[in-house]
């Protein structure tokens, strides 16, 4: 009934057109009540809600086999990144096929154990369930799913209509391969990285080739990332030269 | 039952071979008591005889079955023991029997219960547990289940065989040497004697029966005290109907716990088929609740996963809802924006999950210990008055541990290192040759003598080219002898 009041009321065929597209974009928009930004301007630009949308369903998946430990880390790391910022806990839910995240990796990574509840099941459909289960439930600041085959876009649009009421982070870790149509909001593909060092040449903060594939809304992109665990903090690797020590072992 | 018709026995290998149990009206007509060898029945009968082999657990279990039927006239319920042979219960009434028009109401409805469901069954309603059983074994007339008047058991007794007390056989037979046949002359005779010649057991028995001692029943389960029974003309079988019932009766409920101040922590839910079958439902909360949408949710999660699991049959037409546990509720103040407070908030979806998946919400947990694959465990998730916080802050430096503990180190191949006791510089696992670009260590942990006798282990963290960061480990000390065996016993982000 508004819309019509607005096409009377419009002066012009534009000025309607202009107030229709607006009430269009509206609803995807008002859906979204926060984000979770990276804090690095050039990926945060590139995201539609500047950041990674909550209540919105995020696809994470290894670059290749042999990049799991670095999927689950950068998976934990959004995690932790976002409960430093939230109140509340966090849900790990991990199919069978999955290890069980280690409890002092998880503290090393950054992420106050305290806060973290982990529920193992046998199957990826009892992954979604208990997921869908915890969209509902209240003080939960973050979801994350460990399944062991591709994200189904009939399990995906479930868990973005369940997530859309209580606004978590939702995260779904899946192995690599099996791209489909799924429904999430971003995909994205993690490789492992050499980690920073420290000036004596010995490994400090964790870094991940991250790669935006898919974005809805938004534009991909590729970055080095670096996961500072005490700040909470993501950085932009400086690849500007190589520790000596490495660089020979490296060419050895 | 015989396909035929014929007479049917339970045999079992007794004293000198397959022995009679139990026999079937037409064969007790045609002679045949328990006891008899299964040869010489068949000799004196001739082969018409249906013989079946005895199942003990079977019949275990269908007794418990039955006296979780029996429970909708009363809560305290208790099978016969082995005293009285397995076979039977015992049914405490009192208080109960208004519900259903009185004693003689009871045991009607009981009765015609029991015929309904194919079960030839002897009742005898007593002020002892004692007599009701001297008398339902031994009390003569089947047509029609005595009932005893208060203050009757003497009278009612005097008749009957000294074996209807429930005496071992060797007192009974000596009993009957002695001419002591009826309860009526052991109770008349002096009591020093008896016990000196019988041992206690004997009067002990009698006077349970006679009413001047008490005797307890082991009651199957304990006697809730909070419930709701709810019955219903045309039984029903349909999900969504049960769970607005069990709401229902949580309502029913409710008002009682508060007034008490307590909430339920656990509930049993009873659901009594039309065929006699009763199967039961344990719901777990972790805050105590009084809240029936809560219940009635819990029960709907509980539902799904069972499916078909749970048989209705033609329906089911009691449903009871016990409360088995409470606890007292504190009052929460709730916050004017937000609604329940966090902790509640999982409280709920670790019930949730427990009744949609069957499975335990856990927690990262840390114990003191230096061996790695013991010092952290996924532990069962408590509500936070009973839980233990977890002892380890996040950390402030670099990761000294692996995201991805493996279960046990998994042994390296093909490794090939610089120095003899030095880190490797290329090895393969899991089909995959790591090229090392850089290593870090050693870290060395030994074993827990007090426990076992564990070799120590020198663990590395090395970086591979491709970026791959590995926790690897030499068992043992080096030695110029014996080859270093490796092993991958983790993973870095």
């Amino acid at each position: 009934m508004r819309s019509e009041d607005v096409v009377h009321a419009g002066a012009g065929r534009e000025e309607a057109l202009v107030a229709l597209r607006a009430r269009l974009q509206a609803p995807a928009l008002n859906s979204v009540a926060g984000a979770l930004p990276f804090g690095i301007a050039d990926l945060d630009e590139r995201l539609p809600t500047r950041g990674l949308a909550l209540g919105s369903l995020h696809e994470i998946a290894p670059g290749a086999e042999g990049a799991e430990a670095a999927a689950l880390g950068f998976t934990l790391a959004l995690v932790a990144r976002h409960l430093a910022a939230k109140p509340g806990e966090a849900l790990l839910v991990v199919a069978r096929g999955h290890p069980i995240p280690y409890g002092h990796g998880l503290a090393d990574l950054g992420l106050d154990p305290g806060r973290l509840l982990l529920f193992e099941v046998e199957t990826d459909t009892e992954v979604y369930r208990a997921v869908e289960e915890a969209l509902r439930a209240d003080g939960l600041a973050a979801v994350a799913g460990l399944v062991d085959a591709g994200l189904p876009l009939k399990q995906g649009r479930r868990l973005t209509l369940a997530a859309e009421r209580t606004n978590p982070l939702l995260l779904i870790l899946r192995p690599p391969g099996l791209d489909e149509a799924n429904g999430a909001a971003t995909r994205w593909r993690i490789e492992a990285a050499e980690a920073a060092r420290d000036r004596f040449g010995a490994l400090t903060r964790p870094r991940w080739r991250v790669r935006l594939d898919r974005c809805r809304n938004g534009r991909n992109g590729d970055w080095l990332l670096e996961w500072d665990n005490a700040a909470h903090r993501f950085d932009l690797a400086k690849t500007l030269a190589r520790h000596a020590p490495a660089a020979r072992a490296g060419h050895g | 039952m015989a396909e035929d018709g014929g007479p049917c026995v339970v045999a079992a290998v007794g004293q000198g071979g397959l022995c009679l149990i139990a026999v079937d009206a037409q064969a007790h007509a045609l002679g045949l008591r328990p006891g008899e060898p299964l040869a010489r029945a068949r000799a004196r009968i001739g082969t018409g005889i249906a013989v079946y082999p005895a199942d003990p657990e079977a019949d275990a279990a269908a007794l418990e079955r039955l006296c979780v039927w029996a429970r909708r006239y009363t809560p305290t319920v208790a099978p016969f023991g082995a005293a009285e042979g397995g076979d039977g219960l015992f049914l405490n009434i009192a208080g109960a029997s208004h519900l259903f028009g009185g004693e003689a109401g009871l045991i009607a409805d009981l009765a015609e219960r029991l015929a309904k469901n194919a079960l030839p069954a002897r009742l005898a309603l007593a002020d002892t547990p004692g007599c009701a059983f001297a008398l339902a074994r031994y009390g003569g007339a089947r047509s029609r289940a005595p009932i005893v008047p208060p203050g009757g058991n003497a009278a009612v007794l005097r008749d009957l065989p000294v074996t209807a007390l429930r005496l071992e056989p060797g007192i009974a037979a000596s009993l009957r040497r002695l001419g002591l046949r009826r309860i009526g002359a052991l109770a008349e005779a002096p009591r020093a004697p008896l016990a000196r010649r019988f041992g206690q057991d004997l009067l002990t028995r009698l006077d349970q029966a006679l009413g001047h001692r008490p005797e307890p029943l082991l009651a199957l389960g304990e006697a809730p005290s909070f419930r709701a029974t709810r019955g219903f003309l045309d039984p029903i079988g349909h999900q969504d109907v049960i769970v607005a019932v069990v709401r229902d009766l949580m309502g029913e409920v409710a008002p009682r716990l508060e007034a008490a101040g307590l909430g339920a922590r656990a509930l049993r839910l009873t659901l009594h088929r039309v065929d006699g079958h009763a199967s039961t439902l344990d719901l777990g909360l972790s805050d105590p609740t009084r809240c029936p949408a809560q219940v009635g949710r819990l029960l709907d999660l509980r539902l799904d996963r069972l499916g078909r699991e749970l048989d209705a049959g033609f329906g089911f037409e009691t449903l009871r809802l016990d409360v088995t546990a409470t606890g007292p509720i504190r009052p929460i103040q709730v916050r004017l924006v937000g609604g329940a407070s966090a902790g509640q908030g999982i409280g709920r979806l670790a019930d949730a999950l427990r009744q949609r998946l069957g499975r335990r919400l856990g927690r990262p947990e840390f114990r003191e210990s230096h061996i790695p694959e013991r010092a952290s465990a996924p532990r069962r998730w408590m509500p936070p008055d009973r839980a233990h916080p977890a002892r380890r802050r996040a950390a402030e430096g670099p990761p000294c541990r692996p995201l991805i503990l493996l279960r046990t180190g998994e042994a390296a191949q093909e490794v090939f290192s610089l120095a003899p006791d030095g880190p490797p510089q290329r090895f393969r696992w899991r089909l995959r040759l790591h090229r090392v670009a850089h290593a870090e260590g050693p870290e060395r942990i030994a074993g827990e003598w007090w426990r076992e006798d564990a070799p120590v282990r020198d663990y590395y963290r090395v970086e591979d080219e491709a970026g791959r960061r590995l926790w690897l480990y030499r068992e043992g000390f080096h030695s110029a002898n014996a080859a270093a065996r490796w092993f991958v016993h983790g993973l870095f982000a």
